[in-house]
């Protein structure tokens, strides 16, 4: 059940080697990986916060880590960032084509610092699902696969069928990754034909 | 060419340390020819649904490795489902059966055994069973997916060696209500159109059927048409509003069941407003009350009184109103052409054969029918379930080629195509699907083979006769490529090959047969079914000393089973028993389908014939070679259906009949069941891709909002659906869906807490037998928030 933060006691020696080790670590890795892997976000495309999330920005310095998104997700969909996240270990994050989100929001009601802001499924904006046109079967015209349209919970708003083929409309769409995870299709690099970009993870914060 | 010096010293660091650690970078393999990795392309039709596309399998290296559409097939002009386009990857499968399995007792675990052993032990129980306990306490249980082939081949040995009727298969449990509607109505079984009609329809109707999620590729041509044609009007009448309701231009939705009120009122308007086509009525229609009570159109009229729109939309509820109701009648009478569509939700009903003849009352009275674009047809939902089952006689009352059993005439006709004496095929029909799984639980039928369908799943009501399936004393033979629920309750379990991997004929809904001949090969281990009824009827001769068992399969003696043996098997049944039928298949022979790349419609009774396509629509002289053979007289269209003597269409007086169960204040929901466009049947296949998988893992419940606020179920709730006979648990999913008052579950999940047969009920209907899975009352209620579930496909 991930890491046990309150009974974590860590002695003298073993903190010492741990620093000791990653300094090492990062020590040994070419310059512009050890600054970049320590301070870059790991949100990226699929790559995801949890619903009503603050904008990346300030995300680091707002969550407290205290696992408690990670415990309520009934779909093991929020999985808690190791170590090797420089400082956005221990925060959470969604792995759209793995386990996406199924909006059931009962992170948002538990997190004490309201780094997941309390916001409703339809406010909801984890990213945007973006179709690839050059993958997707139907835009290719050859297989009627109509998967991300049947699995969207906003059918016919987020995603609509134009001809058979998916249309993503941004207005409705909450970035919740379904149509990212059922997709049938997957790319060498591992891209689904539908991915979500979160793209409202950029905003700037107005202090 | 030019590089770094920079670039080069990277690119030579990674390489050797690659290399040191024993592995390979990934590079383009530029420069170097392709070799022996050549594809080849083989011709066949889709496995799963009853649309019969054309497919290619894409082979190397003697493995199955892509599948495509082509882009001139007349079925599905290149297009596939998702499920159409993975089902190849079922071929190599880690979960393939490869070893005939033996169990004693069927509380103990399997055993691997030889061929020789699994075919001795089925022929000794099924002889043992005989000699004790007579032909009737065995029988064949088989599927609309078997090749007609095979079909074939174990109706014969049933019926003709081992001399009982109890020849089944999960057909009746999907349309046998359409075979009694066409045989009732048109008097003889199958569509008179196809789906060329599509192209020329100006008005759909559409009722009972989610063709976007069970007939995708279908549905995109009629998408295509309206698309084309913006004075084409579909109408969409179903108690839920499913993907199909989208390019509706009317959808009337009401209460499950109410449906015969909706058509007869239909027909109401249609008299009244003498939308009717006069000439027509006259000079090919009889209306009857019964089977030898005919009536007028003025009784006919008197018996539609009753059904004025305005009462018809008070019973039928949901969102209908009269002048829906005049609406709809209006568009499908003045319409140039008008095609009905319907599969499961009009024939798995109580009263299936009646809301069959009530939607060809329809196009008989408008006179829709026979020309371009007007047809009542009645898609199918497995592959072979016309071509096979219908017309093979792979049901409990039919004998090959439409032949009722209990026509004396036609036994013998059978029997001499056999080289049997008279008499020898027993006159009485056998048990059909329900009876035949009743008498299993009475313990009456002592020895089964089950092939290639998965009926702990599938028949409605299953833990009921899960319990006979259980029994010790029955002996069950299951054929398959998978392990399923079935095989759990199963003695002997022979493992199969797969589509692609044997040859034979699939015959699709509109009377199209398509030959697929092997490309790869099966599995180590897996025997083609009609290589295993061989070998099985030899062994069965010997045990029961009964030289016609042996003459059964003597001619195919020697014959490879890959090819010589299917093709020896479908020029027998080809040939002798479908000669002046009126589903003469001799124009089809294997050479002929093999240059005709969409196969041929019957009847093609003539290679000439064939070769020309064969019949686009029955009963049309100069369109069809039988309305010219069979004319009486110089009228343009013929029936020479053999139901109808008298050579007519015949217009139904049916009322409006209740299902077996309706909603009360215990069990106060309809509940319907259906299918999704990523899943097949019982998701064996299907489920076992993990593309298809991951799409819809698991089954849910469909509920309206209105009743879902009203029991404070919000979506990804666990709901329990729970009936008289049983009770499910499925997350829920909460949308405008079905009509407030029903709750819709998909039916192929596999997980004991999912398995909404378990559910449903096993009324049938009197005349077909095909059992009610679409109508009974439940009640739900929530148990908790939303949980995380596992797929579950039983694997052994």
């Amino acid at each position: 059940m991930g890491w046990n933060w309150t009974r974590a006691k860590v002695k003298r020696r073993d903190f010492l080697q741990i620093t000791v080790g990653l300094s090492t670590g990062l020590f040994l890795l070419p310059a512009p990986v050890r600054a970049g892997k320590f301070f870059a976000s790991p949100v990226a495309r699929n790559r995801l916060r949890p619903p009503g999330a603050v904008p990346e920005e300030i995300f680091a310095g707002k969550c407290i880590r205290c696992g408690r998104c990670v415990e309520v997700c009934p779909y093991k969909s929020i999985v808690p960032l190791d170590i090797g996240n420089g400082v956005y270990a221990g925060t959470p994050l969604v792995y759209a084509e793995t386990v996406p989100c199924y909006l059931c929001m009962k992170c948002v009601a538990v997190c004490p610092t309201g780094t997941l802001r309390k916001i409703s499924q339809q406010e909801t904006r984890m990213g945007l699902a973006v179709l690839n046109r050059q993958l997707c079967h139907n835009w290719q015209d050859q297989i009627l696969c109509r998967t991300c349209y049947d699995v969207c919970p906003f059918k016919n708003q987020a995603i609509s069928l134009e001809e058979l083929r998916p249309v993503v409309h941004e207005e409705a769409c909450t970035g919740c990754g379904i149509c990212t995870h059922a997709c049938p299709l997957t790319a060498e690099n591992g891209d689904k034909a539908i991915n979500i970009e979160p793209l409202y993870a950029g905003a700037r914060v107005q202090w | 060419m030019a590089q770094s010096r920079r670039e080069f010293l990277k690119k030579t660091a990674a390489l050797s340390a690659a290399s040191y650690i024993g592995m390979n970078l990934p590079y383009a393999k530029a420069g170097v020819a392709p070799g022996a990795e050549e594809q080849t392309w083989h011709r066949g039709s889709c496995r799963l649904c009853g649309t019969g596309c054309r497919v290619e399998l894409g082979v190397k290296n003697g493995k199955a490795v892509a599948l495509r559409g082509v882009k001139d097939a007349r079925t599905n002009f290149g297009y596939l489902c998702m499920k159409g386009m993975l089902f190849w990857k079922c071929m190599g499968h880690p979960d393939r059966l490869t070893k005939p399995l033996f169990r004693e007792k069927k509380t103990d675990k399997f055993k691997e055994i030889s061929w020789d052993q699994a075919l001795d032990i089925a022929a000794e129980k099924f002889a043992d069973a005989v000699k004790q306990n007579g032909s009737n306490s065995v029988g064949y249980y088989g599927s609309g997916q078997c090749l007609t082939e095979e079909t074939y081949l174990f109706q014969k040995v049933f019926r003709g060696g081992l001399q009982t009727n109890n020849v089944e298969g999960n057909p009746r449990l999907c349309m046998a209500s359409a075979v009694g509607g066409y045989l009732t109505s048109f008097g003889a079984d199958e569509p008179i159109g196809g789906y060329a009609d599509i192209e020329q329809a100006n008005c759909f109707f559409i009722i009972g059927s989610n063709t976007a999620e069970a007939h995708p590729v279908l549905f995109r041509r009629i998408m295509r048409r309206k698309l084309d044609n913006k004075d084409v009007k579909v109408i969409n009448a179903d108690p839920r509003v499913s993907q199909t309701s989208r390019i509706a231009d009317l959808h009337l939705q009401f209460d499950p069941g109410t449906d015969l009120t909706l058509l007869n009122a239909m027909a109401h308007v249609i008299i009244e407003e003498k939308l009717y086509d006069e000439k027509f009525l006259s000079d090919y229609t009889a209306f009857k009350s019964g089977k030898n009570e005919t009536v007028d159109l003025e009784a006919y009229r008197k018996f539609l009184a009753d059904y004025t729109p305005e009462k018809a939309a008070a019973i039928c509820r949901g969102n209908m109103t009269a002048d829906k109701i005049r609406q709809t009648a209006r568009w499908f009478a003045t319409s140039k052409a008008t095609l009905s569509l319907w599969t499961m939700g009009i024939n798995q009903r109580k009263q299936g054969v009646w809301a069959n003849n009530l939607i060809h009352n329809l196009h008989i009275l408008t006179g829709q029918l026979l020309k371009p674009g007007a047809d009542s047809l009645s898609l199918t939902g497995q592959p072979n379930a016309c071509g096979g089952v219908r017309e093979g006689g792979g049901l409990c009352h039919i004998l090959p080629g439409h032949r009722p059993v209990e026509k004396e005439n036609l036994r013998n006709q059978v029997e001499e195509a056999w080289g049997m004496p008279k008499g020898r095929i027993p006159a009485e029909p056998g048990y059909h699907t329900m009876a035949m799984f009743t008498a299993v639980n009475e313990g009456k039928i002592k020895a089964l083979w089950v092939n290639c369908t998965s009926p702990m799943q599938s028949l409605p009501n299953v833990e009921l006769y899960a319990k006979g399936m259980k029994r010790e004393d029955v002996f069950i033979v299951c054929t398959d490529i998978f392990p399923t629920l079935t095989t759990q309750v199963v003695n002997l379990i022979l493992p199969a090959a797969f589509h692609f991997e044997k040859t034979g004929v699939y015959g699709c809904t509109e009377r199209r047969s398509q030959l697929t001949v092997k490309a790869v090969d099966a599995p180590k281990g897996a025997m083609p079914e009609v290589w295993i009824v061989r070998e099985w009827a030899r062994l069965l001769a010997i045990k029961l000393q009964d030289p016609l068992i042996a003459k059964c399969v003597e001619s195919y003696d020697g014959l490879e089973p890959d090819y010589a043996l299917p093709k020896a098997i479908w020029d027998e049944y080809s040939q002798k028993l479908t000669k002046g039928r009126d589903n003469d298949l001799r124009g089809a022979t294997y050479e002929v389908m093999k240059q005709m790349a969409d196969g041929v419609q019957w009847p093609a009774p003539t290679e000439e014939y064939a070769l020309t396509g064969g019949t686009v629509k029955k009963f049309v002289r100069g369109m069809d070679p039988m309305a010219d053979s069979h004319a009486k007289d110089d009228k343009p269209y013929q029936f020479y259906g053999p139901a109808h003597p008298d050579g007519k269409l015949w217009i139904w007086l049916r009322e409006q009949a209740a299902p077996e169960e309706v909603p009360d204040a215990e069990y106060p929901f309809y509940l319907s069941t259906g299918r999704i466009v990523d899943h097949w049947h019982t998701s064996s296949m299907t489920g076992r891709i993990p593309e298809l998988l991951r799409a819809n893992p698991y089954a849910f419940v469909e509920i309206n909002p209105k009743d879902a606020a009203k029991l404070g179920i919000i979506p990804g709730d666990m709901v329990e659906v729970e009936s008289r006979r049983g009770k499910n648990m499925l997350p829920a999913k909460v949308y405008e869906g079905p009509t407030q008052g029903m709750v819709f579950v998909y039916w192929h999940d596999q997980h004991p807490d999912r398995l909404i047969n378990k559910v449903t009920k096993d009324a049938f209907d009197p005349g077909s037998k095909e059992p009610e899975f679409k109508i009974c009352s439940c009640r739900i209620k929530r148990i908790s928030g939303p949980q995380a579930l596992t797929p579950f496909i039983y694997n052994g």
